[in-house]
């Protein structure tokens, strides 16, 4: 099958949306299929071969993140280009309800197209616009894919529509394998040692940071050898005045990490802490920290809930309460039976998102949305299933 | 000379307008003519789950799930969604093993099913909001067809996707 994928945010900053769209490219491609990705980048920067550039991104506050997106007569003369050049048996678009390469592609493709939406928004400016614009774009989808149960909820009750649920797909193999950063985690026993992570931008009120930071400070007073290893975007003497003098040797900044070394550091932890506060649909981070086997505490959100199977696959703790993630740390870190059951089940959880599995469902509703465009049935062998 | 502005305007106004009914006449078949296809897709699937379930029922599970699936395949127009209702009953009441082919064969025509019948919901509900528009009943666009309609039945995927918990 020839698949055009279109990505609204540059592949210049790395992103949950952008991950999904190199994993899900990569898996088709090695279940057979034809794949070109197009998506916004700088001219000079490394992309992998399947990837088309639509030229550069400008940063847009959107959703409490910033975005980097490409809009304009400019940009819609290439998703054109793309379109005509790539003949494609099925088009894939990310987010479409964004300003972005991905509106543009829906609005000027005809035939099959599919839309996948990741984020849950329940009241967002593109929500509150003119029913009629937003029926117009939709109206183009063919078939349309959530990524959590939240974001198909939206669709359902906002956007009068419904959406298959497909998670986010994880390369597990990539995380179980990777080795971890020399000399770490280091030695964890009962009341000393231990390291706990945390990735993401620590600037971000909805990452929850503030949360583990103080978690870690008042552990860390009782504590000794307890170490934080932080990697995401963000100034290092910012991060480090956020923590009291004395405990700034304990915390060790990686800065962004690529997608390998993000791999290396969810390895090099005892304890993975998603301390976040809302605002989050799907949890990915959760996902690739089973995945690489660590033990997961995260703040006890829907989206955290159901990837965590309710709590037997990861800890959850009351949402932004530091008091309630230090007991669960110090709980844990003193407790290797239970971080390797917690890990145990976490095994079984991955192994559902594992991204073959997700992709051989994402090309079921290519096939739905195929077969809805001229009415033809395809085969299980064309799609390449089962 | 004042009233070429009228003209002017007045063409513009006409202009516009017969454009905007051009667009609207060809979403409106766009959307139904999309509607129809789903519809032809959605029909195929529920024929192949019931030949899959046919085909078990020989080797399987016997009468009961025979007769529905042959139920599921002759129904008139008219009591299709309740025969179809039926055999996903009966497909449910069944011990379905993932490794056997037959079985296999029959979990994944439901599924695929099951996206066939989302994709038609959400097209024919897109074709009944454009063609119930006050313009387009005022100028009976797409007359020609018939009004799209839903096709409703339960939801037939067998198996508990994988990527629930069970709790």
């Amino acid at each position: 099958m020839r698949i055009g994928i279109v990505c609204p945010y540059s592949f210049d900053v790395p992103g949950g949306v952008q991950n999904h769209v190199m994993d899900l490219a990569e898996a088709l491609i090695a279940l057979g299929h034809e794949v070109s990705v197009l998506a916004p980048a700088d001219e000079d920067s490394p992309l992998p071969a399947y990837v088309v550039s639509a030229g550069r991104a400008v940063p847009l506050p959107y959703n409490g993140s910033v975005a980097r997106i490409a809009f304009g007569p400019v940009s819609t003369a290439r998703v054109r280009r793309w379109i005509t050049n790539g003949d494609f048996d099925v088009l894939h678009v990310h987010e479409p309800l964004t300003l972005s390469l991905s509106l543009l592609a829906v609005l000027s493709a005809r035939g099959p197209v599919v839309a996948t939406f990741h984020t849950a928004m329940t009241r967002s400016r593109v929500l509150a616009a003119a029913q009629g614009v937003l029926q117009i774009v939709l109206e183009r989808i063919t078939a349309r894919i959530a990524v959590s149960a939240l974001a198909r909820k939206v669709q359902v009750e906002h956007m009068d529509g419904g959406a298959v649920e497909i998670p986010n797909g994880v390369a597990v193999a990539k995380f179980a394998d990777a080795e971890p950063l020399p000399g770490w985690p280091g030695e964890c026993t009962p009341g000393t040692g231990g390291t706990l992570g945390f990735l993401g931008r620590f600037t971000e009120a909805r990452k929850g940071f503030p949360v583990l930071r103080d978690a870690f400070v008042e552990l860390a007073a009782t504590r000794p050898e307890l170490r934080l290893l932080v990697a995401g975007p963000g100034d290092r003497d910012d991060l480090y005045d956020r923590f009291p003098a004395a405990l700034r040797e304990r915390v060790t900044f990686l800065g962004l990490v690529s997608e390998q070394d993000k791999a290396r550091m969810l390895r090099s932890v005892h304890l993975y802490v998603a301390p976040n506060t809302g605002g989050e649909s799907f949890g990915m981070i959760l996902t690739e920290a089973l995945a690489a086997g660590t033990t997961v505490v995260a703040s006890d959100l829907d989206a955290f809930r159901r990837v965590l199977d309710g709590g037997r696959a990861g800890r959850l703790f009351p949402t932004g309460d530091p008091a309630g993630l230090r007991d669960a740390l110090a709980d844990l870190l003193d407790d290797p039976a239970g971080r390797a059951e917690l890990s145990a089940c976490g095994d079984q959880v991955v192994a559902n998102f594992d991204w073959p599995v997700v992709a051989r469902r994402v090309l079921e509703v290519y096939a739905a949305a195929i077969e809805a465009t001229d009415g033809r049935v395809i085969d299980q062998e064309w799609v390449g299933l089962g | 000379m004042p009233h070429m502005w009228w003209v002017v305007a007045a063409s513009l106004v006409v202009g516009l307008v017969a454009a905007y009914l051009i667009w609207t006449a060809g979403r409106v078949e766009r959307l139904q003519g999309r509607a129809e296809l789903a519809a032809r897709a959605l029909d195929a699937h529920l024929l192949r789950r019931a030949a899959a379930a046919a085909v078990l029922a020989e080797r399987r599970f016997g009468v009961e799930l025979y007769a529905a699936a042959r139920i599921a395949l002759d129904a008139p127009p008219d009591e299709r969604e309740a025969a179809e209702n039926d055999l996903t009953r009966q497909l449910r009441g069944v011990q379905l093993d993932p490794a056997d082919p037959d079985c296999g064969a029959v979990i994944a025509a439901s599924r695929r099913l099951a996206l066939s019948r989302q994709v038609h919901t959400d097209l024919v509900r897109d074709a009944r909001s454009a063609r119930s528009r006050p313009l387009v009943r005022l100028l009976r666009m797409g007359r020609g067809r018939e009004w799209p309609r839903y096709f409703d039945i339960d939801d037939p995927t067998l198996t508990v996707p994988a990527d629930v918990p069970a709790n």
